[in-house]
């Protein structure tokens, strides 16, 4: 191994099963599933789990999730304005955070 | 990645036998039904060198339809009803010197006649009033547009090619084109990269929504079609090193839904100097009809090409992967 991580390990995801075979099957019961189309249309979804992935900072989904866009007729435009809305909203997570200081230095400040 | 040489994906023979393994669990062999579609490629010259191009079509070649295969193709319109559909494809089939000749035959004859015209080819010199001749004519006209935003149809068919393609498709529109009056004009999307074209009504609708609220741009259908692995694509795979991932995608991607409805079931490709094949990628391959078929438009013989076997090989991947892919967009 060469790197922590490789392109190529994305595809051998499945092979995690021979660890714990049955938590395997039910995430996978799990998971795909909440990818499928339902009030939320499959691009809807993608997008979400590209800006999730970004915001996760996940190698492999972003990998994958950028594949998946494409195929869902999104170009780097569109997924660059997905990075922003999860790139600000974890810079108004940080932000919003403040408020426990702010709140902490109320409570024992004079 | 394996280093193929361009020329061995131009050998007839299956590269590696993928889409022979994929068919051997549906019978095994591909055959035409009946043939109502006459799709001729007049030649290979075109004012753009798209980057996807499977004819590898650009404007320094000089392959260009003779008179006599011409004449022989409007012959067998003429002795043949069941033909219902010439399609006339190119390079830019507009910049032939019988063009137009050529498809008013085919009208004056009573057939759908479909033009594959890449929209730019109208700012060519003598090209400005091809709106008003294919509205005059009757022409269904069936033009490119990768995708509706313009950095990604600039990256696959060059600089300035999306501003020419908007202003073009106004001037159909002012023709009377695209607005369900009888003039037909369909748009064909293929991705800009290497991977599978979306779902064909998803990408229709956004395009439908982004071309009408910018520029009041209206057409009819929008089809979808995958990217063939020959050419200029598959020396663009080979080239950034995609080739085995992309056929592995389009074989994992194969869907037996599409078998029926595949083109080259119903269709015949005329190449520029008059030969037959099963579509227009095995003319680019050089992949001519079986052996026991006629093998030019000057012994076509529609009995002989019906029900003929279909010379297959790894590219046919590219028309059964996903939702399937034709000159007609998605099949499954």
């Amino acid at each position: 191994m060469s790197a922590y991580f490789d392109d190529k390990d994305l595809a051998h995801f499945g092979d995690l099963k021979d660890h714990a075979p049955e938590l395997w099957e039910r995430f996978m019961q799990y998971y795909g599933p909440a990818f499928e189309p339902g009030l939320l249309s499959k691009r809807e979804k993608v997008l979400i789990g590209f800006a999730v992935a970004q915001s996760s900072q996940c190698p492999y989904c972003i990998d994958s999730f950028t594949q998946q866009a494409l195929e869902q007729g999104l170009t780097m435009k569109h997924l660059g304005e997905a990075m922003h809305c999860a790139a600000s909203l974890r810079a108004g997570i940080t932000l919003a955070h403040g408020l426990v200081a702010h709140n902490i230095d109320k409570k024992v400040s004079m | 990645m394996s280093a193929i040489p361009l020329r061995v994906l131009n050998d007839p023979a299956p590269a590696s036998g993928r889409f022979s393994r994929r068919l051997s669990r549906y019978g095994g062999e591909l055959r035409t039904a009946s043939v109502t579609t006459l799709q001729v490629n007049v030649g290979k010259k075109c004012n753009q060198a798209c980057r996807h191009c499977h004819v590898d079509a650009g404007p320094q070649r000089t392959e260009v339809m003779p008179d006599d295969v011409m004449d022989a193709c409007i012959q067998v319109l003429t002795r043949q009803p069941s033909l219902e559909t010439l399609d006339i494809t190119g390079g830019a089939p507009e910049l032939h010197p019988r063009f137009r000749q050529f498809a008013s035959a085919g009208r004056a004859l009573g057939r759908n006649v479909i033009v594959r015209h890449n929209l730019t080819v109208q700012f060519e010199p003598g090209q400005q009033d091809l709106p008003e001749f294919f509205a005059a004519s009757g022409c269904e006209v069936v033009s490119s547009l990768p995708h509706y935003t313009e950095d990604a149809t600039d990256r696959q068919r060059g600089r300035g090619v999306y501003d020419k393609s908007i202003a073009a498709l106004r001037r159909l529109n002012a023709a009377g084109y695209g607005k369900g009056d009888g003039l037909v004009l369909n748009l064909i999307s293929n991705p800009v990269g290497a991977f599978l074209p979306p779902r064909q009504e998803d990408l229709e609708r956004d395009t439908r929504a982004y071309l009408g609220d910018r520029y009041g741009i209206v057409f009819d259908r929008l089809f979808t079609i995958t990217n063939m692995p020959i050419e200029r694509f598959a020396g663009w795979l080979q080239r950034s090193g995609r080739y085995d991932d992309y056929m592995e995608r389009l074989d994992t991607a194969f869907n037996a839904a599409t078998l029926p409805s595949l083109m080259c079931r119903n269709l015949i490709s005329v190449s520029w100097d008059g030969r037959l094949f099963d579509c227009d990628f095995n003319q680019m391959l050089e992949l001519g009809v079986e052996d026991s078929a006629p093998s030019t438009i000057f012994e076509f013989d529609l009995a002989q090409l019906a029900g003929r076997l279909v010379r297959t090989a790894d590219h046919c991947l590219g028309c059964t992967a996903g939702a399937g892919s034709s000159c007609g967009g998605s099949i499954a």
